[in-house]
């Protein structure tokens, strides 16, 4: 089972949020953005332990774009649509009444706040004001609670005190798991072990040492209050009735040489958090509960980068593991986390990113995702590799800039800069594809999935016989994010020039060629001949500098590629100066930049 | 949790079951597994086996939130059902649905899979008064009858022709009688054009919803993997489909019982040998209670011979029990005051300890029901009347009120009704309320009346403050409650200055469920299910059971069954009275004897000795 989609209207940072979920969800986000709002709409929903008193809402909870004083229209609404759950029929017995879609089956529950059955619109007090849950499209019709027990969000909360949490043993997560261990437990085995202990214990405090100790303690609390306030005391190691022998139990680090206290910071975490997953895993084990969905709050507090990819990479990859090997049982957890952690976000599943924004031209959020990003297997992983490797940065960029190769990723910058822009001031990240293979990378960017404003750099590559790669490489691309009615009834040179108003930019031959001619020759010559190591390349650099007409383009990218395209994009971006820059790019600039501020 | 208080929670059926042990046949329905078909004769503790059952399979074969539906013939029968569960320790709850087959659909049906499943009846269902679908059956009659015809004493044969003619493609829709069937269609699309539906609606849209929608089965069945159904001979064509679709087409377990001996409701489209017929379908496994706990021997013997077909019951009792004869030439008024003179008083003087309570009177209709009533009341005895005539219709929200009556009227003291059934009750009449906070409101306004009216005091001021502090709202605001109200103002006319209850205390009103010092006054058809001491029948007159029109053997199996179900509860004592005739609406006497099934058993007991 998983949360399929989420729809938010009027709560603080959001006036209407609409996203859709993968099996797991990773918000990523600028602060104040409200990802833990979101996280919040979730738990007035469905966790358990949150009061009413908390589901309660106040007027400072309503969007802020809303005018005040609000009327009787204005409601807070939090629906949830769960999806995958018809084969199990635990789901389908909490869920089955509350469908909107039975193929596939979805069902929705849907939190509401506001002034409730309000006559006379003059009169709405605060008194009117109150919550509700309805399932289905039911409006009408109130549902009890008693869901949120079978399908409960528990939140691990961001300032969480694990090692408190650890050493307090009401608040322990190994609590829970020791209990039920003590259940489970032979009695007459536990009352000779007790036994056992007992007679230990007593052999240690009966040595003249122990036993001097405690007398001295003794007198000594005697010496202070008298004999009457005297407290009975007695060294020990730990309770010895069979009982309570089980929670006695501590656990240890570094070979049981440390408590759990002396843990670092990070490791209390890492503990924490693996007892914690124990726990919820038990839960559904033992029937308690059919599902959980586990909110985590900014997870990477107090790891180590390192264990935070190991860790999550556990949480988040778990039930992919489970199913390829067949027959194991679903994933009884879905973890939805808000993260700012670039290392969280490169080993996420694809398919799991959300990312709220701050929507453009208006004074709320929204949310996108890639939860229904349709791919090939191996443009998947593509994706997912250059995401891991890049830490994620494309989630987190305003604008992209998709481009061939390395040489790109030097000069797009530095062109940029001649033209006064600056690109990481704009957010704008410049992505090289490491090839012309544009379509996943497209389709994440484009306005179906991150909704991310975005320029494709393509070269057109000509080729024997007046072919060129270029042109169909863009109508391919044009097929995916150029509306069908801008490409329809148009030949494929119409269609190439209205690709340019979706972003896609095909140059007139190679990156370097089309840069030589627009006027960069002097310092693509002087580059070349200072790099290059061979006599005739630096003679022929100098003989082009002079006479740009004369080059031999076949020759010249000959001699850069000797270079290295990339050594040499390194050393020219360097050396370029004013603002001479190929048509095609100047355009890409002007259209990302213009749609990400 | 100490061993002993975890024992308390968990296992009073399993100290129940030790009963059923000793009989074979009990105990072969409580340890089935799959299907399970139970014909159940009269006294044979059915009620007991399929509450023990339905307590050890919510404990033992589901578990939360999956669980277990019980529908049963009327909300009389839900209502024992419900008592005898609860001293078994299950409660009705999210995962035990107990109630009858029209509130089954409603509620796990129609309602939250209607819309869904293209239902449109335009917003919230609500139910048709009774006035109101009068009227709509009246407008739409001449449409197809034409202006002269009287639309009088059709909705009997209307209501079983839409009970029993289920599929509307198939040809006898049309083709069994074509008028009727236009009359009905007509009639719903009316009915359903003012966004109401009827009580038989809830139970065909439900139908047609689980028949025609895979994914209803679905949830139903992840809802409720167990399906029980009790009183399986009464409950007609409609549930019979319901189950096959549940049970044989998806994979709901089935665990059913009845009597088909006991089928009297063929006037409304019940059919007794549905159930008979659900036992011989493979995987079926069928059990047959032979034992009789309740009465003598010579009762059953009887009975038997009344049925016209050889069953064996045996008698678990050591008395024979008796079978006495009046004959009152004078007519009915003469039955009933020999009843009340002769029979009544002699019948508690024979035993020590014996009550009125213990005692019932049953008769054929209304007309009877008000002649014994006359005098009883001559005779100065109390008594409790369940018939159609009766002063007020039990529904739900009666039936919830007599039990909040007997709360006040000293039930709180024993904590018998529960305060949290009642209040569980009301919150489901206030179905509609969405907020937490008005559901509360809405809880304490019930608990305080409650607690406010615990001294005592007449039934219609009760009912009165009842309606101001309490149920107005509710009723105005819910639905699904609108036919509700017109037992309820029916309820506080009787119960009021002018009425013929206006004698009753709450007490009184508390006890109309059963008292032990009340004289019951019941029709036989309202008589199922319950055992007295002793039994009068009256009325027994050839011409009135089996009726002048019911000629052929086959069209006398139904009066016989009645008139078996009559005499099977009685556990010591039976009294037959007639007068050798009966009178039309004018006056006029037609003299034809005795019932032939009071002869039937006269020569059989005449034999035997």
């Amino acid at each position: 089972m998983r949360i399929a989609r989420i729809q938010i209207e009027n709560f603080r940072n959001f006036h209407k949020l609409d996203v859709g979920l993968g099996e797991n969800a990773v918000v990523v986000g600028e602060n104040k953005v409200g990802k833990s709002n979101l996280l919040f709409a979730l738990r007035l929903l469905m966790d358990p332990s949150l009061p009413d008193t908390a589901r309660h809402l106040k007027e400072e909870d309503f969007w802020d774009g809303l005018p005040r004083p609000l009327t009787k229209d204005d409601v807070i609404s939090i629906a949830v649509d769960f999806a995958d759950f018809e084969d199990d029929e635990r789901f389908l017995a909490v869920l089955g009444e509350f469908l909107i879609s039975t193929e596939p089956m979805v069902a929705r529950l849907t939190y509401v706040f506001g002034p409730i059955d309000v006559v006379d619109e003059e009169e709405v007090k605060e008194s009117n004001y109150d919550f509700f849950i309805y399932g289905g499209d039911k409006s009408d019709t109130r549902i009890g609670g008693e869901f949120r027990r079978r399908i409960p969000l528990d939140l691990l909360p961001a300032l969480r005190d694990a090692e408190g949490d650890l050493a307090n043993w009401r608040r322990s997560p190994l609590r829970p798991l020791l209990d039920e261990v003590s259940m489970r437990i032979d009695r007459s085995e536990l009352a000779t072990i007790a036994e056992n202990i007992s007679d230990a214990t007593e052999a240690l405090t009966g040595t003249t040492e122990v036993t001097a100790l405690a007398a001295e303690i003794t007198e000594r609390i005697e010496d202070m209050v008298g004999e009457a306030h005297a407290l009975d005391m007695s060294l020990g190691l730990s309770p010895t009735e069979p009982d309570r022998l089980i929670r006695a139990l501590r656990l240890f680090i570094d070979d049981g040489k440390r408590g759990v206290g002396d843990a670092s910071l990070g490791s209390a975490n890492l503990l924490y958090l693996a007892l914690k997953a124990l726990e919820l895993e038990q839960l559904v084990t033992k029937g308690k509960r059919d599902h959980t969905f586990l909110a985590i709050e900014e997870p990477e507090a107090h790891l180590h980068p390192h264990l935070q990819r190991l860790v999550y990479r556990d949480f988040l990859r778990r039930r992919v593991h489970q199913e390829g090997e067949g027959e194991e049982p679903r994933a009884a957890t879905s973890i939805l986390m808000t993260t700012h952690s670039p290392h969280i976000v490169s080993v996420s599943p694809l398919k799991s990113l959300v990312v709220l924004r701050t929507a453009a031209g208006e004074d709320s959020s929204e949310g996108v995702s890639t939860a229904s990003l349709e791919l090939e297997e191996e443009e998947r992983e593509d994706l997912e590799r250059y995401l891991d490797v890049s830490r994620g940065e494309m989630l987190f960029a305003k604008g992209v800039i998709l481009v061939e190769g390395e040489a790109e990723t030097y000069l797009i910058p530095a062109l940029a800069k001649l033209l006064g822009h600056d690109l990481d001031e704009l957010g704008v990240t410049v992505c090289s594809v490491a090839g012309t293979n544009f379509v996943p990378y497209v389709k994440l960017l484009g306005p179906e999935c991150l909704n991310v404003p975005f320029a494709v750099l393509t070269d057109f590559d000509p080729q024997d016989g007046g072919k060129n790669l270029g042109e169909a490489r863009i109508l391919k691309l044009a097929e995916i994010v150029v509306p069908k009615k801008k490409l329809a009834g148009k030949d494929n040179p119409e269609r190439i020039a209205s690709a340019r108003g979706s972003g896609l930019f095909l140059n007139e031959h190679t990156l370097e060629v089309d840069l030589f001619k627009c006027g960069r020759h002097k310092s693509m010559c002087s580059t070349l001949s200072e790099l290059t190591e061979y006599k005739k390349a630096a003679e022929r650099a100098e003989a082009w500098k002079k006479e740009p007409a004369t080059l031999e383009i076949e020759r010249f990218l000959k001699d850069i590629e000797q270079i290295g395209k990339g050594r040499f994009a390194q050393r020219l971006a360097s050396k370029m100066k004013g603002d001479p820059c190929p048509a095609y790019i100047k355009e890409a600039f002007d259209y990302v930049i213009g749609r990400c501020s | 949790m100490s061993s002993a208080a975890a024992a308390n929670l968990r296992v009073p059926y399993l100290s129940a079951a030790e009963d059923l042990r000793g009989n074979a046949e009990q105990w072969q329905a409580y340890q089935s597994e799959g299907h399970c078909v139970v014909l159940a004769g009269p006294g044979s503790g059915k009620t007991k086996t399929l509450t023990i059952k339905m307590a050890r399979m919510l404990t033992e074969d589901v578990r939360p939130p999956r669980g277990i539906a019980c529908i049963t013939y009327s909300s009389e029968c839900a209502g024992e059902l419900r008592r005898r569960l609860e001293q078994l320790g299950i409660r009705e709850s999210r995962n035990a649905f107990i109630g009858t087959i029209h509130s089954f659909c409603l509620k796990h049906v129609v309602m939250p899979y209607g819309r869904l499943a293209g239902l449109d009846l335009g917003g919230r269902l609500a139910v048709a008064v009774p006035s109101e679908q009068d009227r709509i059956f009246e407008e739409v009659f001449p449409e197809v009858y034409g202006e002269n015809a009287p639309p009088y004493g059709w909705r009997t044969g209307f209501d079983k022709y839409r009970r029993t003619h289920l599929d509307r493609t198939a040809a006898n829709w049309r083709g069994d009688d074509g008028d009727l069937a236009q009359l009905i269609e007509k009639y719903e699309s009316r009915l359903h054009q003012k966004g109401l539906i009827d009580f038989d609606d809830m139970m065909l849209l439900g139908l047609r919803l689980i028949e025609e929608n895979v994914w209803v089965r679905q949830c139903l069945q992840a809802r409720f993997p167990i399906l029980v159904v009790d009183e399986y001979q009464d409950l007609g064509l409609p549930l019979h489909h319901i189950v096959l679709s549940l049970c044989f087409k998806s994979g709901m377990r089935l665990f059913a019982v009845g009597d088909p001996d006991q089928s009297i409701y063929g006037f409304a489209g019940a059919i007794p040998d549905l159930l008979s017929s659900l036992s011989e379908k493979p995987g079926v496994e069928t059990v047959r209670l032979q034992f009789n706990y309740r009465s003598g021997q010579k009762i059953i013997d009887a009975s038997e011979v009344a049925l016209g077909e050889p069953r064996g019951y045996r008698s678990s009792q050591r008395h024979a029990g008796t079978i006495d004869f009046y004959e009152c030439p004078d007519g009915l008024q003469q039955q009933a005051a020999r009843i009340c003179n002769e029979i009544i008083p002699a019948a508690l003087a024979r035993r020590d300890g014996r009550d009125l309570g213990d005692i019932a009177v049953l008769y054929l209709d209304k007309n009877d029901g008000d002649v014994i009533e006359e005098a009883v009341r001559a005779a100065g005895m109390k008594f409790i009347r369940v018939d159609k005539g009766g002063p007020y219709a039990k529904t739900p929200l009666t039936r919830w009120l007599e039990d909040c009556a007997a709360w006040c009227a000293g039930g709180w003291k024993t904590g018998s009704p529960r305060l949290s059934a009642l209040i569980r009750t009301w919150e489901g009449f206030n179905a509609s309320v969405r907020t937490e906070s008005e559901l509360y409101k809405n809880r304490l306004s019930l608990v305080r009346f409650l607690f406010g009216h615990r001294q005592p005091s007449s039934a219609g001021a009760w009912l009165n403050d009842a309606y101001g502090s309490l149920l107005e709202g509710t009723i105005k605001r819910e639905p699904t409650l609108r036919d509700e109200s017109v037992a309820l103002a029916n309820l506080r006319r009787v119960c009021g200055n002018e009425g013929k209850l206006r004698e009753l205390t709450v007490a009184g009103l508390g006890g109309q469920g059963g008292s032990p010092d009340h004289l019951n006054l019941i029709t036989l058809h309202s008589a199922k299910g319950l055992e007295f001491d002793v039994v009068c029948m009256m009325g027994m007159e050839q011409g009135r059971i089996p009726s002048w029109a019911a000629k052929t053997k086959d069209s006398k199996r139904e009066p016989r069954r009645l008139f078996y179900v009559g005499l099977m509860r009685a556990r010591h004592e039976v009294h037959m009275t007639y007068s050798g005739f009966t009178v039309n609406k004018y006056g006029k006497r037609f003299y034809n004897g005795a019932s032939e099934f009071i002869l039937e058993v006269q020569t059989r007991l005449k034999d035997s000795s």
